[in-house]
């Protein structure tokens, strides 16, 4: 798998619009919003034509054992696509839907893990996550399960098509309209299963009782998706994908609170890792909170079209807080939530720059776990101690091979150290 | 023992200047009247306001600390209408603070004020003096707003110039001497600042106020302005941001 031919050379792909390219868009659209004007994301099409074609089903039947996992697409809202996702296999297939343990993993086998779930689709209103529907009643009920479940799935057709991938949520394989399906019995998650049954409990409160309770995120994640958290009457079924942001959210903006009144940590720290061809650098410093996630994509990596030119973006909130959406997305939130963890289980107050360089080997989007569980990654390793920004920084200019000048440039929190005086500086 | 009346107008414009930087604030009081300081989580600014007992309609009080959420009196400000009077005492017994809008009565459970430090205000020496209305201080602010995140106040002895440089665009307003109520100005000065602090600290100025700004070169700017009709006085301090960018 290799991205070498520049994709707007493609000339099958039709653009809808005269404006000039501008390759540094790609980094903030990632394959969602068609910034661009073309009808179809010209990165993503070179990546499906690199990637192999997942084996497809001989039948329209499929029997196996969902880790468990269901999936509501976001196209066409209030109507959604929901439906289970199963493996032609069973036994524990828990892993596959499990990003908090795919850490270390190459890029290779989480496609592969990841092909084997095929998607049922059937259609509803997200608004009516009660209707009395079978099918969304049984997807709903197997969202409440702990271990895998096994199901025989009957298609409308057969599940056909390649792996899907986008920016926010997993790879996942073929899918096709679901006629019917039968499980086995749900073992339900008993504590998912209380934040279900109590419909006085707030969204916000249901997810940090499970967060609290141990419930991994992508767990909590898939509850909220298929509408089983929140007042009775205020459920909805949420798309996956917008589900993700929403609990990497909450669950910082929630941990944030006390981050903001901790004593501060004593010094400047770096965490650092590899993954997936992607270096990162955490740096906290001994400052009130403020944060800031800067990713540099080299040229001709996944969102970085251009043969020549590194692409840099970045989002930052200062103590106050941030009105608007990240202008990087939900990767924004996820490394939040990640650098919460740390602060909050030492009590501390720091501000920390998240430092993020995509190298040529990341060529496939595989979704915001990959940020959230690396950095977490990078936060259980040791740090190097700095007693002073200057030494924090000659850190990062040592690792990254983009200069030092660049990320300070677009970095609103870097700037905010360096050339921002305060009152102490005049006693 | 406080026990004050006073109208809520006054209330919310206290209120309104210590709120661009803290959500908690220790008020120190006694029988001459409130005075706090405050510096804000990031230490780029403080402010320093006193509100004499003339500001008052009625106050008693010996010398206390009293911890307040900020968001908490704004939440009873929001029940006053114009006009309307409030009376506000110290229940020691349960440490509330117990307010009376009209027929409401709200306890208040205050901050504990132990941490809250009492902030020094640095010395320092500002060369140039500029006294002017703060609806002149706006007009260059709106101007900056959609140019930069940052502006720059310059002064020399003919004048006084809020400024602004984006990428592309840049923007300025001038007012020589002749339009501005003070000028005093040893050396020429010019220092750079976040505009978000600036902009909210003169949009926390009563309107129709008159703001006295005192400024250096690459130095920290003071702005000093009348509340509670003269009852009462402010001081901001703003720290710089240097401009090696």
């Amino acid at each position: 798998m290799k991205a070498n031919a520049h994709p707007f050379d493609d000339p099958t792909i039709v653009r809808r619009s005269k404006k000039k390219m501008r390759s540094d868009r790609c980094s903030t659209c990632r394959g969602t919003r068609m910034l661009c004007g073309k009808a179809r994301c010209p990165i993503m099409a070179k990546v499906y034509a690199n990637v192999r074609t997942a084996p497809l089903l001989e039948t329209r039947s499929l029997a196996g054992s969902s880790p468990p996992s269901v999936f509501v697409g976001r196209f066409g809202y209030p109507k959604v696509d929901i439906g289970p996702m199963i493996p032609p296999r069973f036994g524990d297939t828990h892993l596959l839907d499990t990003p908090e343990e795919w850490v270390g993993q190459p890029i290779d086998s989480i496609i592969a893990m990841r092909q084997q779930l095929v998607r049922g689709r059937h259609s509803v209103r997200a608004d009516e996550p009660e209707a009395p529907d079978r099918l969304l009643q049984a997807t709903r009920e197997l969202a409440l399960g702990g271990p895998p479940t096994r199901i025989d799935a009957m298609f409308k057709k057969r599940p056909s098509g390649r792996i899907e991938l986008n920016s926010g949520t997993q790879p996942m394989g073929p899918s096709a309209p679901i006629e019917s399906f039968e499980m086995e019995t749900v073992k339900a998650d008993r504590r998912i299963e209380r934040a279900y049954d109590d419909t006085d409990l707030l969204a916000r409160d249901g997810i940090m009782d499970l967060y609290q309770g141990g419930v991994y995120v992508s767990r909590i994640q898939r509850a909220l998706s298929a509408g089983l958290l929140g007042e009775g009457k205020r459920r909805r079924l949420v798309p996956t994908r917008w589900s993700i942001t929403a609990v990497d959210s909450t669950v910082g903006e929630t941990m944030m609170e006390r981050t903001k009144v901790a004593p501060t940590i004593d010094e400047y720290r770096i965490y650092e890792t590899t993954q997936l061809d992607n270096r990162w650098i955490i740096m906290m410093m001994p400052t009130e909170w403020c944060y800031e996630l800067v990713e540099a994509w080299y040229p001709n990596t996944l969102w970085n079209p251009s043969q020549r030119s590194i692409s840099i973006i970045s989002s930052h909130e200062l103590y106050q807080g941030r009105k608007t959406y990240a202008e990087i997305g939900g990767c924004y939130y996820a490394a939040r939530l990640a650098s919460n963890e740390l602060l909050t289980r030492e009590g501390r107050q720091a501000g920390v720059v998240i430092l993020r360089e995509a190298h040529p080997g990341y060529i496939l989007p595989v979704g915001v776990w990959n940020v959230r569980e690396h950095v977490r990654e990078a936060l259980r390793r040791e740090p190097a101690r700095y007693d002073s920004l200057q030494g924090a920084l000659g850190h990062v200019e040592r690792m990254m091979d983009i200069p030092l000048k660049r990320w300070i440039g677009v970095s609103g929190v870097l700037k905010d150290r360096l050339y921002q005086r305060r009152l102490e500086d005049y006693t | 023992m406080f026990k004050a009346r006073l109208k809520g107008d006054v209330l919310k414009e206290m209120i309104k200047v210590v709120s661009t930087l803290v959500d908690e604030v220790k008020l120190n009081i006694t029988g001459e009247g409130i005075t706090l300081k405050a510096v804000d989580p990031a230490h780029v600014a403080m402010v320093d306001l006193s509100l004499n007992k003339e500001a008052f309609e009625e106050l008693e009080a010996t010398d206390c600390e009293l911890g307040v959420d900020i968001d908490k009196i704004k939440e009873v400000l929001s029940l006053a209408k114009a006009g309307d009077i409030l009376d506000i005492d110290h229940d020691e017994e349960h440490n509330k603070l117990v307010v009376h809008i009209e027929n409401i009565t709200r306890h208040m459970s205050l901050v504990d004020t132990m941490g809250m430090s009492d902030p020094k205000m640095p010395q320092l020496n500002l060369p140039a003096n500029i006294k002017l209305a703060a609806a002149e201080l706006n007009q260059g602010i709106k101007a900056s707003e959609s140019i930069s995140n940052h502006i720059a106040l310059v002064a020399n002895a003919d004048g006084f110039e809020l400024s602004s440089q984006g990428d592309t665009d840049s923007v300025s307003l001038k007012l020589r001497k002749d339009l501005l109520l003070h000028l005093e100005c040893s050396e020429p000065v010019r220092s750079l600042f976040s505009l978000d602090y600036f902009a909210n600290m003169i949009r926390s100025v009563p309107s129709s106020g008159v703001v006295t700004l005192a400024i250096g070169q690459d130095y920290p700017a003071m702005m000093t302005f009348e509340i509670a009709e003269g009852n009462g006085s402010v001081t901001y301090l703003l720290a710089p941001r240097i401009e090696n960018e």
